[in-house]
């Protein structure tokens, strides 16, 4: 609405409570600085028609006051000072003031966090040779600038050593691609992780764990957590992307406090992921891709590459996950970049596990078709709710499978969207996480 | 002893243009009002509604209803955006979940 607000055309949105600061706040993050709404007690989508009738009448008022009164305004909020200070009995007494005051102002995950000293911070900065003042991104939803410094200073919060950083740095680069169409993923009320992935040299350099517990808990995957943590800080105080204002996930996740690895690529029996996706096995990489939940594949007896496959199936074919049969009628787009998300699910497969497939000759592709000709459900029920007129809409070439329900249809696009990452060690198993759009990759940045 | 703890703010700078809303109508009388809808259910039960007060009470209001064309939640592109804005006076928007 604020691109019609700007040609010059008086708007107003129904919000509910809950969501009305966040609306606020998204247009200021627009650079407007009020936005007319009325509001409704609830969300129309799940009520009866004659609910909704009652919230339109109770809200008409506020319709009216929209189109034709100046919109509420937003006070800018002073921006909080670049240093802040804090007196105590002793420096573990202003440690404990300022964790209550970075809890108070909405800045923390709600751990205990390591003070961001001058100090610490210049230490941190030396873990990459980009200057402090350089900026790596402008961060969605609120466009906060992503300089080396602002990204550092939230590494030091969530633990991270100077040599962390080129990861993180590299991570926020992730997520600054428009393909990965963050303001979607950040803002939503579904749980999205970002999922951190890392190849090549790298991993080993810094200590990133990619064996048992990778991803976590324990001091073995300090380095995982770390940097999976310093992301989520980043993404709240640099994308000012905190619950309740811009985060609207309704229950959470705690796959959102940190969600790192590395690929055992030295007992992988496949190629690294990175190199199939078109780097050199000494490259060192970051992939972030979203995903909303994390499921156990405990095949630990089963041998045979079909029966794997098969239950991995049971797996995907879940109508409830968002991104499940999507394709069919829709896909996430942001009009202001012209990107289109296809939806695409994750597997870490451990070295064990993964052998299982290639001692039969199965390579990552074998596994990919066989997922996405097995992992089908009826079309009625991959619908949802969805119109059933916008199959032809979305995907031409299936004019007239509407006209079937029954139909078994992919649960995915196509076989690329089920990526395949050699993580863990001990046993034969593996994890798999239903995704929202896409993965990206690239190279780190030192 | 008091001691002190200096540290820097983690929170970033925000650099983002200006926009500036529409000026507001003083009359929605015989004006043309979009109605505008993305995917989320019921958004056309609730302008449906809002159609009938606004007739009610405004002589000569009319109505034109949009939904946009791009992706999930059917985003507002920049030539829907223009398409809107030369037909209408003002918008009414039901989107979101």
């Amino acid at each position: 609405m604020l691109e019609l607000e700007k040609r010059g055309k008086p708007t107003v949105t129904w919000v509910t409570a809950p969501l009305k600061k966040d609306a606020l706040l998204t247009a200021r993050a627009f650079g407007a600085l009020g936005f007319a709404t009325a509001v409704v007690p609830r969300e129309f989508a799940p009520v009866p028609p004659e609910e909704i009738r009652e919230m339109v009448d109770a809200a008409f008022p506020g319709v009216i006051r929209g189109l034709t009164e100046p919109p509420e305004v937003v006070p800018q909020a002073n921006p909080p000072p670049g240093i802040l200070g804090y007196r105590g009995q002793d420096l573990l007494d202003c440690w404990e003031q300022m964790n209550a005051a970075f809890r108070k102002e909405g800045w923390s995950d709600g751990l205990p966090l390591v003070p961001p000293t001058a100090a610490a911070v210049e230490g941190m900065l030396g873990g990459t040779s980009l200057g402090p003042e350089q900026v790596i991104a402008s961060l969605e939803p609120g466009f906060g600038l992503a300089t080396v410094r602002a990204i550092a200073v939230n590494a030091v919060m969530a633990g991270c050593h100077p040599e962390h950083l080129p990861v993180l740095l590299t991570a926020v680069q992730c997520l600054a691609e428009p393909g990965i169409n963050l303001r979607n993923k950040a803002m939503s009320t579904g749980p999205h992780a970002p999922l951190v992935l890392v190849n090549g040299p790298i991993a080993g350099e810094i200590g990133l764990n990619a064996k048992c517990c990778a991803l976590g808990p324990g001091a073995v995957s300090y380095a995982n957590t770390v940097i999976g943590r310093a992301l989520r800080l980043i993404m709240m105080n640099v994308g000012h992307n905190y619950p309740l204002t811009s985060d609207m996930d309704a229950q959470g996740s705690p796959l959102k406090y940190s969600l790192c690895a590395a690929e055992n690529e030295a007992a992988s029996p496949w190629e690294a992921y990175h190199v199939e996706k078109g780097y050199a096995p000494d490259d060192s990489t970051v992939t972030v891709m979203f995903v909303y939940g994390l499921v156990d594949l405990g095949t630990i007896s089963i041998t045979a590459p079909e029966t794997l496959a098969d239950l991995y199936a049971t797996a995907v074919t879940n109508a409830a996950a968002v991104g499940s049969g999507l394709w069919l009628t829709t896909h996430r787009v942001d009009p202001r970049y012209q990107t289109t998300e296809k939806e695409h699910n994750f597997f870490f497969l451990s070295p064990q596990e993964a052998a299982k497939f290639a001692g039969q000759g199965w390579q990552k592709d074998t596994l990919r078709q066989y997922l996405f000709n097995r992992a089908r459900m009826p079309l009625k029920v991959l619908l949802k709710d969805r119109d059933p007129a916008a199959i032809v809409k979305e995907n031409p070439g299936l004019a007239g499978l509407a006209d079937h329900p029954e139909t078994l249809m992919p649960v995915v696009e196509d076989p690329e969207c089920y990526e395949i990452a050699v993580v863990g060690d001990i046993v034969g198993r593996g994890l798999y996480f239903p995704g929202g759009g896409g993965p990206v990759t690239r190279p780190v940045i030192r | 002893m008091m001691a002190e703890l200096e540290v820097f703010s983690p929170v970033a700078k925000v650099v983002t243009a200006k926009t500036e809303l529409a000026p507001r109508i003083n009359d929605l009388k015989g004006k043309v009002i979009g109605l505008y809808r993305n995917s989320k259910k019921g958004g056309d039960v609730a302008l449906e509604r809002v159609a009938e007060l606004l007739s009610q009470r405004y002589p000569g209001v009319q109505f034109r209803s949009y939904r946009g064309s791009q992706g999930l939640l059917d985003a507002v592109s920049a030539e829907d955006a223009d398409r809107i804005v030369r037909e209408t006076d003002a918008v009414i928007a039901a989107i979101g979940d």
